[in-house]
């Protein structure tokens, strides 16, 4: 009798775990979330869900406020203000515009590239799409950009840091103020669900990453300047 | 009822290893589709095989025990 109850039990126990893999199929059942990397635990389809619906699962929301420390890489190099993807690092006008993409599974949490003050903070919202910005490629792309726009005066120069959102997420935190001093690595602010961060450089850096490259806030350095010799 | 199906007053350790087997090779399949950069039919191929050989075994096991 103990016996048929300890196959019962078993064999109820994967019941259990198949009836809940049929549950939440195409997502991963619960049992095996924990296990799965994090782009493989929250596949896109489903957080695309999640934003339509409006409701987020508590332990992605958990996983993308991470805050994580980051040791700045020695030197005054340009460090990256985001983790991501470099999508494009377009020079117009003496400006390098060095696009970094977030995913979902990204960091979301901004970092200053470099040290010095913070001179100004732009916000634009809707006007902003019908005047400067278009022509954008990295503005284009998004149905209804909101900006921030965070202007540094550092030693290499005037430097700015965009954090772009859109119209599913406008929600952007900034913990600077104007006038403000800033170290390398500090932590700026933070886009909340949003997707794109540019780095505004002077054409006389030179650039050390490639469009395709992972960035790190405050890790990766991404530009240096040349040393007068 | 042989001991396949029932023995002793519980579950016979053939349809018992069998159910088990499947239910474990059903989640096993899953994970493998999550976590594997394959296609789907090449992996349905390979699950199948993997499923036969394993009912195979305890067929073969139990018809050796017995």
């Amino acid at each position: 009798m103990l016996l048929l109850i300890v196959q019962l039990i078993i064999l109820g126990v994967l019941a259990g775990a198949l009836i809940l893999w049929g549950c939440y199929f195409p997502y991963p059942s619960p049992l095996i979330r924990g296990g799965l990397p994090p782009r493989k635990r929250w596949p896109e389809t489903q957080i695309r869900n999640w934003l339509e619906m409006g409701g987020f699962q508590q332990a992605f929301l958990n996983y993308f406020y991470r805050d994580p420390e980051r040791t700045p890489t020695p030197g005054n190099n340009i460090l990256a203000p985001s983790d991501g993807l470099i999508t494009s690092a377009e020079l117009r006008d003496g400006v390098r515009y060095l696009v970094i993409a977030l995913s979902f599974w990204d960091m979301h949490v901004q970092r200053s590239p470099a040290s010095g003050s913070v001179i100004k903070v732009e916000t634009k919202g809707m006007d902003f799409m019908d005047g400067e910005g278009r022509e954008f490629a990295f503005l284009r792309e998004k149905p209804c950009p909101v900006q921030k726009r965070i202007i540094f005066s550092t030693d290499s120069g005037e430097i700015a840091v965009r954090l772009i959102t859109s119209l599913a997420a406008r929600r952007i935190e900034i913990w600077v103020k104007e006038h403000e001093a800033i170290v390398r690595g500090q932590r700026i602010g933070r886009i909340l669900l949003g997707s794109t961060v540019v780095l505004e450089l002077p054409a006389t850096l030179n650039i050390s990453v490639l469009v395709g490259e992972r960035v790190k806030a405050g890790e990766t350095v991404v530009a240096w300047e040349m040393s007068p010799a | 009822m042989n001991a396949f199906w029932w023995t002793s007053g519980h579950l016979g350790w053939g349809v018992f290893a069998l159910a088990a087997f499947t239910g474990i090779w059903g989640l096993f399949f899953d994970l493998c589709w999550r976590l594997l950069a394959i296609r789907i039919g090449r992996l349905w191929a390979l699950m199948t095989i993997g499923w036969m050989l394993g009912i195979g075994c305890i067929l073969f096991g139990f018809y050796l025990a017995v």
